[in-house]
């Protein structure tokens, strides 16, 4: 009996502890590849770096100022649409015609912003 | 209504069952959108396993473009995500093939533009937003929610800056579909419109003359649409490893 014991202790564990070993096996390739993509990062860059002193202007730097524009925008009108709906969700439920509708379109502005300012706030990241 | 006004600009995205099926009566025909999703799915498929077949030192054209790619991703989940982050490239890498080549495929003439469909970019976004919250949930557990509550703010705001938080998170994935939805949808009717000037001023007798401006600008807007079509599979994806971040370390 006791020995049947262990042995369902064994196969209770067994999972656990292979899982535990994929994790580290995970953990180790992963170190590999990262320091891997830091040296090649550091010289990207370093090379990048001896590239980019005489042209100011890339054709990138158009696309990242675009793109940043267009998300800048659409998640101001995104989180202005999401508390627009929650509003009048509760408002068609709860019967308050445009109580909440006006409350949670406020909110929904703040959130938008909050947003906008969390986007410019982040250090300058080349992605935009 | 094809045959009533060819040049409809939103003609093209009307969505035309191939083989219609119905089980449970549950509209599950495979449309000429399944069609792309399948022909997307085997280009992005063959690039890979063709471009990493010959493993050469000096790579050709098709493994210099794999490798591109895949080392794109890899730095862009790295510089985002860092370390643990890199646990979710397979699946930024998936999603942002599939995006890239859904929106250069549907550049091509008399194909269909998938992510110029609300419900295919809305799907993407929500499985994006799932897993944020299903991994946020089973990694830190209630310390996932720590992502609704700002730091270093007094108490009393609490009532009003939790929902302001909940409302920014809900917005995200409604601004990750619509901007790429918008931006395709946007991008093709322009172009159709373009094309559809030339049509009618060659068929306008002395004005034909002016034919070659829009055909001009035609040709400018396709390339500005390349540009559009790589940029927005770009934001997609790193937008996808800034959410993906903060289920792996939430609170800001």
């Amino acid at each position: 009996m006791a020995e049947r014991n262990g042995q369902d202790d064994h196969s209770r564990q067994k999972p656990e502890a292979s899982r535990e070993r994929d994790d580290e096996r995970l953990r180790a390739r992963l170190n590999t590849l990262s320091s891997a993509l830091d040296a090649q990062n550091v010289a990207d860059k370093a090379a990048e770096a001896a590239k980019r002193e005489p042209v100011r202007i890339l054709p990138g730097s158009i696309g990242n100022a675009m793109s940043l524009a267009v998300r800048v925008l659409s998640e101001f009108v995104a989180a202005v649409l999401v508390g627009a709906v929650i509003g009048w969700w509760i408002d068609r439920a709860a019967g308050t015609s445009p109580a909440f509708l006006i409350v949670f379109l406020l909110m929904g502005a703040a959130a938008g912003f909050w947003n906008v300012y969390r986007i410019a706030m982040k250090p300058p990241n080349p992605e935009g | 209504m094809a045959e009533e006004n060819p040049m409809d600009p939103i003609h093209q995205f009307v969505i035309k069952p191939i083989v219609s099926l119905h089980p449970l009566g549950i509209d599950a025909s495979f449309t000429n959108a399944s069609l792309f999703m399948v022909i997307v799915v085997l280009a992005a498929a063959a690039l890979m396993l063709i471009g990493t077949q010959s493993k050469a030192l000096i790579p050709g054209r098709l493994q210099s473009l794999a490798e591109m790619a895949y080392q794109f991703v890899a730095s862009t989940v790295h510089m985002a995500g860092g370390h643990d982050g890199m646990r979710f490239f397979p699946f930024v890498f998936t999603l942002f093939m599939f995006v890239l080549f859904c929106n250069l495929i549907g550049l091509l003439p008399y194909t269909f533009s998938i992510t110029s469909q609300i419900m295919v970019t809305g799907a993407l976004a929500m499985l994006v937003i799932s897993i944020v919250v299903v991994y946020g949930l089973i990694h830190n557990g209630k310390g996932f929610l720590k992502l609704f509550v700002p730091s270093g703010v007094p108490v009393a705001l609490m009532p009003l800056l939790v929902p302001i938080e909940i409302i920014s998170f809900l917005s995200r994935p409604v601004s990750l579909s619509v901007r790429l939805f918008a931006n395709m949808l946007a991008g093709h009717i322009t172009l159709q419109v373009m094309g559809g000037f030339v049509v009618s001023l060659l068929g306008a007798g002395l004005f034909s003359i002016l034919a070659p401006l829009p055909f001009a600008m035609t040709i400018v807007l396709t390339a500005f649409e390349l540009l559009v079509a790589v940029l927005q599979a770009y934001v997609f994806a790193i937008l996808t490893c800034v959410y993906l971040n903060d289920a792996v370390h939430p609170g800001h």
